[in-house]
């Protein structure tokens, strides 16, 4: 192939730089971006921090404030979508963003009120996490479903005292 | 960002990366791409660079010859930090062998050195798309805005 011909090939081609920062760009349709929080849906549950492989999403309890809050760190995050699959609420979806570069550090903040105890007054749980459990469980226990954990092991160990002693 | 207005000649530096991310930086110097329009240009000295392109969560081997590369690179300079390892340490944020991430080397530097931190740009992803690197490099020479910011939601 001689050199002339190359020249026609380019010709024929045309240019093929992308024009990007200045016109949009479609990205395929499993691509995982940003991922995005709706926190009408959040409960606080703490799966996506267990599954979060680079500690991206973590959940802290602050009692002092009442509050359990989520914290989302996009420079750590891999993008590789086991929130979103975990999610019992599907609260985190995997949206189409990549547009992410920043100057100082991202951090998307959920804060969850966490509920307190009726007999001991200490706050344990978010009320979300309450009703989603007791949607799930056996109407058997569903009398201790306000108590802590603590409360809860106390009065089941009383109770079990009541019947033994009544047995007697 | 105004004075790196004209054409930001890039130092590549792997810092224990997995290679994908440098891949990525291939990509980009395509013709498809193109990164050459906004005069970008890989550089095989930090002497005469603009700015630094980190790729890897910086591992401790790699960390004295971070800090020389960055101590030769002339003001005022730029810090690109490409990956998730790079942004934030990534998998390897509490790996024995890697100090985990651009904030620690900042640290180390301000700590050791007395160095201030120079201004960076983090790109997350891993590994980026070639676009979202597009947009880092647009954000640094200030073409575009930065998207996603620090948002707290209180709910009950």
């Amino acid at each position: 192939m001689s050199r002339l011909s190359w020249i026609k090939t380019s010709l024929e081609v045309g240019v093929v730089t992308k024009k990007y920062p200045f016109e949009r760009v479609e990205v395929p349709e499993a691509f995982r971006g940003l991922p995005e929080f709706d926190p009408s849906k959040c409960m606080g549950c703490t799966a996506c921090a267990n599954v979060c492989t680079p500690d991206a999403i973590r959940v802290v309890e602050d009692v002092n404030e009442g509050v359990r809050r989520l914290e989302y760190r996009v420079g750590k995050c891999i993008f590789c979508g086991r929130c979103a699959d975990v999610c019992p609420t599907s609260a985190i979806k995997m949206s189409k963003e990549f547009e992410l570069a920043y100057k100082d550090e991202v951090v998307y903040i959920i804060e969850i009120r966490l509920t307190n105890c009726p007999v001991c007054g200490k706050p344990f749980t978010t009320s979300r996490h309450l009703t989603h459990v007791s949607g799930k469980i056996y109407e058997e226990v569903l009398e201790n479903i306000n108590l802590c954990p603590d409360c809860r092991r106390r009065n089941n160990v009383n109770s079990i005292i009541r019947s033994a002693g009544a047995m007697r | 960002m105004s004075v790196y207005g004209k054409s930001i000649w890039v130092f590549h530096l792997n810092t224990g990366s997995c290679n994908s991310c440098d891949i990525e930086i291939l990509d980009v110097l395509t013709p498809y791409h193109d990164v050459e329009r906004f005069g970008i240009k890989l550089v095989a000295s930090p002497r005469h660079a603009d700015a630094l392109l980190l790729t890897g969560p910086i591992t401790r081997e790699t960390l004295p010859k971070v800090i020389e590369a960055l101590t030769a690179v002339p003001e005022p300079k730029l810090v690109i930090a490409l990956g998730s390892c790079a942004c934030g340490g990534g998998i390897w944020y509490d790996t024995y062998s890697t100090i985990g991430g651009l904030n620690e080397l900042y640290r180390i530097l301000k700590e050791e050195y007395g160095i201030v931190e120079p201004p960076t740009i983090k790109i997350p992803g891993c590994p980026p798309k070639p676009e979202s690197i597009i947009y880092g490099v647009a954000l640094a020479l200030g073409v575009v805005k930065q998207k996603v910011t620090t948002t707290k939601v209180r709910v009950d």
